[in-house]
């Protein structure tokens, strides 16, 4: 079995990829959803799956409640987005993407399956496209709950690593942020590592 | 590899809703269960707009979905939690429901970019969603009970007395008021035995008894002192359940106790004599009677022997009843350390007292009895107060009114003052 952490030349060729796909999404979302945005530099580590529940917590307020959208990604790279937006932050999405005062919860959860749409599809489909394998979306599913619920333990229970590749997305014209969670496990990462190595191998043949 | 020919035979042969629009809604395509579920043939759609038939979608949301399906040649979805349909379909079903419209999940999928058409697929995910709302309801219920269960455990533990061991005695768990009314911290008493609690008081019979009911998996309930940290004896009413596993083995025990150690002191008190910490006679005659209706065999083979203190007024009157109450409990203590464990010494009234020897025979009594006349002839009340004292003895015969056994032993007693004070005489 091979080693489950990445060496320092495919964390380096990862970040890259992963710059280019938060950039397009990026681009992306100021096309399709007018709005100006922001994504940090993204995080990418990969750590024991007991570990998710703290890496969220970080990114979260406890006092507050979020709209939680997962979405899953099928193919040699495959895994679960996952995008947490606060109350606040996606009644403003709705408020923009809806163009009314009061937007409503059906509203409110179109908005922010919209956006993770978005972000998810260009960030995955350009990483995949990069490393040239094909991926399947599926519909995401949306809740409501509070801070601690985000990333329950009894879901996680069945896998031991996940890499995490967390950023920030943000819109300050319209006072929106949201964090996202890429997440693949067990053999999706060593699929990951040898798509890598090989572009790897590509660019420098 | 096969290539597919007939397209349209597959869309319609699917258990789904598909069909085609541009970005201006107009449908150039509707597969054979829409035309089915909705009432609509793609006779009557096909070169029209979407809208003439749907006036309530919220187009522009339509075509923003539309545009991101071909911007990034990627699906885009609707919220399947959403409340309202995307095409309202009303459900067939006949049998309980909780949904009258069918509930949709909506893919948009690029299908020919340049011409800005989008494939929307519709399915049906009613079932599904009231199975997640039956188990939601399923979930709260289970939650609920939870909580009530947890209410429930935490009153237990703050006021019932609880003791878990293993089959071997170990402890496994207490409940809190346990622990509050033993002065023990549970830590401390997890893996310890149970025997930690004896007090030593009751007879080996008792915890013998006790063991081979519960080892033969039945219940058990007694009256037992156990002991604090602090080696105070505290009485409870005890009930020792064994539990057993699936397949009924003996796996451990459940003990749950009662506190009773008022009740055990208003029993001492009715039964015991306040001056000499004895018996009292109400405690004797409730023995007699118990004895005298219930004929048990091991209880009816005794000897009653009645002693007075000879010439107790003249102490009384020579030194005052202060000093009279010294003697009398002095010859208590000397009779009941003199007598054995399983003897009952009881003060009969007065300066009278009355023994009931167990298991003797008539010569072993009368030396028994010498025995605690010269004990008493030689203890020193007072540092100078010697007393005498007369016995009368006599033997129970079984089936008698034990009415008449006392008469014996009463009219034994007035022999020995009779014929000079200070003697055993023993009247068959």
């Amino acid at each position: 079995m091979n080693s489950i952490n990445f060496n320092e030349d495919q964390i380096d060729a990862l970040k890259e990829f992963m710059n280019i796909s938060l950039g397009e999404a990026t681009s992306h979302v100021a096309e399709l959803l007018d709005a100006f945005g922001t994504m940090h530099i993204p995080k990418i580590s990969v750590r024991d799956t007991s570990e998710l529940k703290e890496i969220v917590s970080e990114s979260v307020e406890a006092s507050l409640n979020y709209y939680v959208m997962k979405q899953l990604f099928a193919g040699k790279f495959g895994g679960e987005c996952i995008f947490i937006v606060s109350e606040q932050s996606a009644n403003n999405l709705g408020t923009h993407l809806y163009e009314t005062d009061n937007p409503d919860k059906d509203d409110i959860n179109d908005a922010v399956m919209e956006l993770t749409n978005i972000v998810t599809s260009s960030i995955i489909g350009r990483l995949t496209e990069e490393l040239d394998v094909q991926v399947q979306f599926f519909a995401p599913v949306s809740s409501f709950v509070k801070s601690f619920d985000i990333a329950d333990d009894d879901e996680m229970a069945q896998y031991s690593k996940v890499i995490v590749v967390s950023t920030e997305l943000e819109f300050k014209d319209h006072n929106i942020s949201a964090s996202i969670f890429i997440l693949t496990k067990d053999e999706a990462i060593n699929s990951l590592k040898e798509l890598i190595d090989k572009k790897i191998e590509e660019l420098y043949s | 590899m096969d290539i597919l020919k007939c397209p349209e035979v597959l869309l319609n042969s699917l258990e789904n809703g598909h069909f085609v629009v541009d970005d201006n809604f107009v449908v150039t395509y509707w597969n054979r269960w829409l035309s089915v579920n909705t009432q609509i043939t793609s006779k009557d759609i096909i070169g029209k707009s979407l809208e003439e038939f749907y006036p309530n979608i919220n187009y522009k949301i339509l075509r923003r979905k539309i545009k991101t399906a071909i911007r990034l040649n990627s699906p885009t979805f609707y919220d399947s939690n959403n409340d309202s349909a995307f095409l309202p379909i009303r459900r067939n079903k006949v049998t309980k429901t909780s949904l009258k419209l069918m509930k949709q999940q909506i893919t948009i999928s690029p299908y020919i970019i340049p011409e800005n058409k989008v494939m929307i697929s519709v399915y049906d995910i009613s079932e599904l969603f009231e199975t997640k709302l039956s188990l939601q309801t399923e979930v709260n219920k289970v939650n609920l009970l939870n909580k009530i269960l947890e209410d429930d455990k935490d009153i237990i533990d703050k006021n019932i007395m609880i003791m878990k061991t293993t089959t071997d005695g170990k402890i496994s768990d207490v409940s809190t008021l346990f622990c509050n009314f033993f002065e023990y911290d549970k830590e401390y008493l997890i893996g310890k035995n149970a025997s930690i609690l004896k007090s030593g008081n009751l007879p080996d019979s008792t915890y013998k008894e006790l063991w081979n009911t519960i080892s033969n998996k039945k219940h058990w309930s007694g009256e037992v002192e156990n002991l604090t940290s602090s080696g105070e004896g505290k009485w409870v009413e005890s009930r020792i359940t064994p539990i057993l596993d699936d397949k009924d083995n003996l796996i451990g025990f459940n003990a749950v106790y009662h506190d009773i150690t008022n009740k055990k002191l208003l029993e001492q008190l009715y039964i015991t004599d306040p001056l000499t910490q004895i018996y009292n006679r109400g405690y004797f005659d409730d023995l007699l009677s118990s004895i005298r209706k219930h004929q048990r065999k091991a209880d009816i083979d005794f000897v009653i022997l009645i002693a007075d203190i000879d010439h107790f007024k003249s102490i009384n009157d020579t030194y005052g009843h202060q000093v009279g109450d010294t003697v009398l409990k002095e010859i208590a203590k000397v009779l009941k350390d003199t007598l054995r464990d399983n003897d009952i010494v009881a003060r009969w009234g007065g300066e009278e007292f009355v023994m009931m020897l167990k298991n003797v025979d008539i010569d072993k009594a009368q030396a028994i009895a010498e025995k605690l006349r010269v004990k008493i002839e030689q203890t020193e009340i007072d540092n100078n107060i010697n007393v005498t004292s007369s016995f009368g003895l006599t033997k129970y015969y079984v089936g008698e009114n034990t009415n008449l056994t006392f008469k014996r032993a009463d009219d034994a007693l007035y022999e020995a003052k009779k014929s000079g004070r200070n003697r055993v005489v023993t009247k068959l």
